[in-house]
């Protein structure tokens, strides 16, 4: 019966059309929604029969660009990971100071350099005395205060790492979970474009954690690899492992205890270096901070501690050999073994300090002096203020080798500080302006309302017409049944 | 399927994105406007900040080698109106001393070395100048005055003299006295002569004269030679009173040759510090002028900055505005 058949193709036209609508409203809706794929509604001439009877609704496709979202996602790990590194050394910059920061580290030390000579030229003034000896606590709690910036970064790193570690474990789980549901609804034949969508937006969560490689399997499951080729999600989700550590003083490392590495499964992987799987992405990149880029830093202000103390022992003729000098390491002499951490202990010698007890005089007369010798007598603070600016070689590593003042190794410690805080800064903004590139192409790829409202237009008149179409055949059959009459 | 559209949030990112950077722009302009510096110093020295560094460094040195050349010029000065002052006082009494072996009457002779007596304590609180509470020619104990009084020295040069018969002896007990370190060197209470200072970078000024210095010993004993006759040397012997007044004279008159000499040597010293200040305050001149060039922003060049962002920033708003009304909504009314 053809008529009835036209009457069964409108209505399918009908059905479609509201379908198209729905979608289409959700669409707008979540115009703004991040991580919402565009979807559309999937037609095709419906067959009954060998002929065609009207449009058949096939399904919701969700509008992905695969390709796009894999490169995404890898270049929000690599900002990720370039993001930590120049927020630490930038950090670091800071806790050194730049020329134009009043406290920083080399202001201290011209500080002290002025105050000696001050104090050289006229050594019985109690004033400039009291100056030098301010200023040498202010040289020390410059380098204490950097430590502790130094050694909060790697607290900060590894709590960090922690919560990472955390977020992994929970969504890993809930991917798992997702995989499940997914092979559930897809048996069913039900929408499942609300769980792609969730799915989609934990698959980023982890991205920026660690760099993946997303692989698709049959029944709308996946399987996730990191970069570095550890299965995190493979039917089973993985399950990483890390304990955090409230303090870190500079002597703990990794390598040498004190500090948790990672496992994955309970089996323990590198953290750094290429043999490491889960490098490229923000945890990665706190590992970094943690294990090497503030355990360089810390040696190289250790370095400057220890030249500092190496200058100014032995100088004083009416102390021991062996004695502690015009600084100490807390209180006592400084041993050569003892230099990871220095810069944090590093100290005024106590019989010099008032605040400590100790008396200005003897930074005139010398340390072991029991009384005040002559007032007039500047030998020792000119031999102090020699000994500052003296080019001498380095004892430690973490510098190149060569002879250079207090002032110049100072200078460079803030211009490698400031240097690699650029180029981290550099590479920062490539990785930045590359995901910025990308997110854009996304975000074209996204919702445009201009075109779903001409498509409003389509649905609206494809409506009408199929209306028009029952109207027209309900005439038709009524003018049929008329003839009976 | 091939799409022809473009999502809404791309051109909201778009304008976002490009708006934060203009006004990130603007606010770096203006603070460098405002304050004369670069945000980023090290991002415009390329990291190396150590020649910067150095400049500081230098003009902190320099400012407190400021202080000690003042310092320094002050003690030298304070030496050389001093030493000016002693040889005021000899010289206003040598020649009378030199003659009186020709004076008339014994009573001049009385009068002259009373005279020198006075003369000898004036010496001595010269020689014991404070200056800026320092004492200058007590060498390192800045805080003791060198000399004691003149009665002191007298009594302590009559018992050095004792047994002596002669004008002659008397002298040499008095030159040797102050030749001998447990003479004159036990009633000088000051102590080693004062370390050199610092008046420039590397530079010291050296001033150890204290006054144990020849030129101060020969003054005074010239003074405390005549000074011995009006203690009552020689009593009634008039021919060696006046004998050893006239020595006086002769020793004041070869003092005069070692006082120019200190003087000169001091004044070389002076001279040494001048030049170090100037060459200091030139110094600092040009390092303040390179730390401007290096480490400030060219005003003119920071304001065309702010005003090109501003402009930029001014049509950016406008595209926004001309944007957001671009909708097929606001038309299918």
């Amino acid at each position: 019966m053809s008529i009835t058949s036209a009457l069964g193709s409108a209505l399918t036209g009908l059905s479609a059309t509201s379908r198209q609508a729905e979608i289409l409203s959700s669409n707008v809706a979540n115009a703004t929604t991040p991580g919402y794929a565009r979807r559309d509604v999937a037609l095709s001439a419906a067959v009954l029969g060998g002929t065609g009877q009207g449009v058949a609704v096939n399904g919701i496709t969700r509008d992905v660009d695969r390709q796009l979202l894999g490169e995404r996602r890898r270049a929000e790990a690599g900002e990720g990971d370039r993001d930590i590194r120049s927020d630490f050394l930038a950090r670091l910059e800071q806790a050194l100071g730049t020329p134009d920061s009043a406290g920083s580290l080399a202001a201290r030390v011209a500080a002290f350099d002025q105050a000696l000579v001050a104090a050289a030229g006229r050594p019985e003034s109690e004033a400039r005395l009291a100056t030098v000896a301010s200023t040498v606590r202010d040289l020390t709690s410059g380098l204490a205060t950097a430590t502790d910036d130094v050694q909060d970064a790697r607290v900060e790193a590894d709590r960090q790492i922690s919560e990472q570690v955390g977020k992994l474990n929970s969504t890993l789980a809930e991917l798992e979970e997702l995989n499940v549901a997914l092979l559930n609804f897809t048996g069913a034949g039900r929408d499942i474009s609300a769980l792609l969508d969730k799915r989609q937006q934990l698959v980023d969560t982890i991205s920026t954690i660690v760099p993946i490689r997303e692989i698709s399997r049959d029944l709308n499951q996946v399987a996730l690899y990191t970069t570095g080729g550890v299965p995190l999600l493979e039917g089973r989700a993985s399950v990483f492992g890390f304990a955090s550590t409230r303090l870190i003083t500079p002597e703990m490392t990794q390598a040498l205890g004190g500090l948790s590495g990672l496992t994955i499964n309970g089996r323990s992987y590198h953290t750094s270096g290429s043999a490491s799987p889960i490098l490229g992405g923000t945890l990665g990149a706190n590992f970094a901070v943690r294990d090497e880029l503030a355990v360089s830093a810390q040696a190289k202000l250790d370095a400057v501690a220890r030249d500092l103390v190496d200058r100014f022992s032995g100088l004083d003729p009416t102390t021991a050999p062996g004695a502690p000098g015009l600084f100490t390491d807390q209180g006592s002499a400084f041993l050569a073994t003892n230099e990871t951490g220095l810069a944090g202990r590093v100290q005024i010698n106590s019989a010099a300090d008032p605040q400590q007890g100790g008396a200005l005089f003897r930074l005139r007369d010398g340390l072991g002096s029991l009384t005040a010798g002559p007032p007039g007598n500047g030998s020792l603070l000119s031999a102090l203020h020699r000994a500052l600016n003296q080019a001498q070689p380095l004892s430690s590593t973490g510098f190149v080798s060569g002879n250079r003042s207090l002032a110049t190794l100072t200078g460079e410690l803030l211009s490698d500080a400031s240097t690699q805080r650029l180029a981290a800064q550099t590479e920062q903004s490539f990785a930045a302006s590359r995901l910025t590139a990308l997110k854009d192409m996304e975000a074209q790829n996204g919702i445009d309302t201009d075109q779903e409202m001409q498509q409003l237009l389509t649905i609206e008149k494809n409506y009408a017409a199929n209306a028009r179409v029952i109207q027209t055949v309900n005439d038709m059959i009524d003018t049929v049944l008329r003839i009976g009459a | 399927m091939m799409r022809i559209s473009v999502g809404d949030v791309s051109m909201t990112n778009v304008l976002a994105r490009q708006g934060a950077e203009l006004r990130a722009q603007v606010q770096r302009a203006s603070n460098e406007v405002a304050t004369g510096r670069h945000t980023d110093i090290a991002h415009v020295l390329r990291g190396d900040v150590a020649p910067l560094l150095a400049i500081d460094a230098s003009l902190s040195r320099l400012a407190a080698l400021k202080t000690t050349t003042a310092d320094a010029a002050f003690q030298a000065s304070a030496q050389q109106s001093a030493l000016a002052g002693l040889s005021g006082l000899a010289e206003g009494i040598t020649m009378t001393l030199l003659g009186a072996r020709d004076f008339p009457t014994p009573a001049q002779v009385n009068s002259v070395t009373a005279d020198a007596r006075a003369r000898l304590s004036s010496a001595i609180g010269l020689v014991n100048t404070q200056a800026s509470g320092r004492a200058v020619f007590a060498g390192n104990a800045t805080d003791t005055v060198p000399l004691g009084t003149a009665d002191d020295l007298l009594t302590m040069l009559e018992t050095a003299a004792l047994g002596a018969t002669t004008a002659g002896q008397v002298a040499a007990a008095v030159v040797n006295w102050f030749a001998d370190p447990l003479g004159y060197g036990t009633f000088y209470q000051g102590g080693a002569g004062l370390s050199p200072v610092p008046i420039a970078p590397g530079e010291d000024a050296d001033l150890p004269t204290t006054a144990l210095d020849p030129a101060i010993r020969a003054t005074l004993a010239g003074f405390a030679m005549a000074a011995l006759v009006d203690r009552g040397v020689f009593a009634g012997n008039d021919d060696e009173r006046s004998r050893l007044a006239q020595r006086a004279g002769q020793e004041l008159l070869t003092s005069g040759d070692t006082r120019i000499t200190l003087a000169a040597r001091i004044g070389v010293v002076e001279a040494q510090i001048e030049a170090a200040h100037t060459r200091n305050s030139a110094e600092s001149t040009v390092l303040g002028i390179l730390r401007s060039d290096i480490g400030s922003v060219d005003p003119y060049e920071a304001a065309t900055r702010l005003e090109t962002a501003r402009t930029q920033l001014e049509s950016l708003y406008l595209v926004t505005a001309r944007v957001s009304r671009l909708s097929l909504t606001e038309y299918l009314r």
